[in-house]
């Protein structure tokens, strides 16, 4: 489990008695917005009526997310579209980054994911009640449940808005290490059964990197479309 | 064979210390959740002003030009396909007036044409019509004349039969008498 320690990277900054050094894991989130930066760079310099390579690429995603946020969230989700285009943006790269040997895996960490995950949950309960006062308490009440059901549906109900923030970071960040782990055992087997019988393995490991690809963009994917329907809960109060 | 295999294991080992670190998992040490944490709210935030302030404006902008001069190219070729229609209706309307220019001309310079000749041909007819009237009046007049020197060619012409036949001359006036005589009787079948 190597690849997931955090080290210190220069001087020890410590404020107020909190360690907040510059570590290996904010090297690598400060590499995943770099590129993301230049990518966006690089895709918006020119404005070209067709577009080239770059600008294509750039224009696919801010449609990709686009389409995601209006199919689930409607238009009055349009505010936060810069949001959630950069959280996208933000897991993907950082998931794609941590698919490179030697390199850090930011969202492998459960206190990232679990930051990103209550900041939204956080966010997300306060656009509720500015927007719908008490009334969004009524997310809790479904309507057409049996009176007599109502007080378990809603205790349910509290629990499962309550448990959002972590099945949201703990599914980002298990896939994540999950993943890696599996690479890692693989990777493993291939060193301990040699040059013998180290090639099943070694074809396990090839097919799990493709996988493991697939997977760091469908856990982007499930984590903005998650926030996108948090939001729709937030925004269109429909129970 | 053996060497290598072994030494490959050996800086596998040591580069990825693939048998050090085993125990529990980094991520449940809170040593550097804070400074984690930190980096994270930090990085992000000057990501999220970047992409909301200077990419996306400029990515939708570029979306919304691309759009915009689609629709405008759009409309563009209606409005000239409209033009065009119209020209070529006016093209038709010039064309059919020519048309109609023309057989008018047509019309116009054959009628004119007609008169020409119409009133030429009166003319001519006119004209004609006094040469015969004057070609018959000398006919007559040559004919009335004639008469006369008939009269007197067939007088002389008696008389010189007369005096041919007996020898013997008669009287100029009573030949003269006689032929008139004569030529009166006849003279209605020729004239």
């Amino acid at each position: 489990m190597q690849q997931f320690t955090v080290h210190r990277i220069g001087p020890e900054i410590k404020i107020a008695g909190i360690d907040l050094s510059f570590t290996n894991a904010s090297l690598f989130m400060v590499i995943s917005a770099s590129i993301i930066l230049l990518f966006l760079f690089l895709g918006s310099k020119e404005k070209k009526i067709i577009p080239d390579k770059i600008q294509l690429i750039t224009e696919m995603f801010y449609s990709f997310v686009a389409k995601m946020i209006s199919d689930t969230a409607g238009t009055k989700a349009k505010p936060f579209f810069p949001f959630i285009f950069s959280l996208f943006m933000f897991v993907l790269i950082c998931n794609m980054v941590g698919m490179l040997p030697y390199s850090f895996t930011v969202t492998s960490h459960i206190i990232v994911t679990l930051v990103m995950a209550l900041f939204i949950f956080v966010a997300v309960t306060i656009i509720g009640f500015l927007k719908h006062g008490f009334k969004y308490l009524s997310i809790f009440v479904p309507s057409g449940v049996p009176a007599v059901l109502l007080p378990l549906i809603t205790i349910i109900e509290i629990i499962s808005y309550l448990s959002r923030p972590v099945s949201l970071s703990v599914r980002l960040f298990a896939n994540m290490m999950a993943g890696h782990t599996m690479l890692k055992v693989f990777g493993g087997f291939v060193v301990s059964l040699g040059i013998l019988g180290g090639w099943l393995p070694l074809s396990f490991s090839v097919a799990l990197t493709g996988l493991e690809i697939l997977v760091a963009f469908l856990q982007a994917y499930v984590f903005a479309i998650l926030t996108c329907i948090y939001l729709n809960d937030a925004l269109n109060l429909h129970h | 064979m053996k060497s290598f295999l072994g030494l490959l294991i050996a800086l596998v080992a040591i580069n990825t210390n693939l048998y050090s670190a085993e125990a529990g998992m980094p991520q449940l040490d809170p040593t550097y959740w804070a400074s984690q944490a930190f980096w994270l709210i930090l990085v992000f935030t000057i990501l999220y002003i970047a992409i909301s302030k200077f990419y996306l404006p400029k990515i939708k902008d570029n979306l919304d030009n691309r759009e915009n001069k689609i629709k405008e190219d759009l409309d563009n070729a209606n409005i000239f396909k409209e033009q065009s229609e119209a020209k070529a209706k006016e093209y038709d309307a010039i064309l059919e007036n020519a048309k109609k220019e023309v057989s008018r001309i047509h019309f116009d310079s054959k009628n004119i044409l007609d008169k020409n000749i119409q009133s030429k041909k009166v003319a001519m007819e006119k004209e004609i019509e006094k040469e015969i009237l004057k070609a018959q009046k000398e006919i007559l007049d040559l004919k009335k004349n004639s008469i006369s020197s008939i009269q007197t060619i067939s007088g002389s012409i008696v008389s010189n039969i007369i005096e041919n036949i007996l020898g013997d001359k008669l009287n100029e006036s009573s030949i003269k008498a006689t032929v008139d005589d004569i030529s009166k009787k006849n003279i209605n079948k020729y004239l």
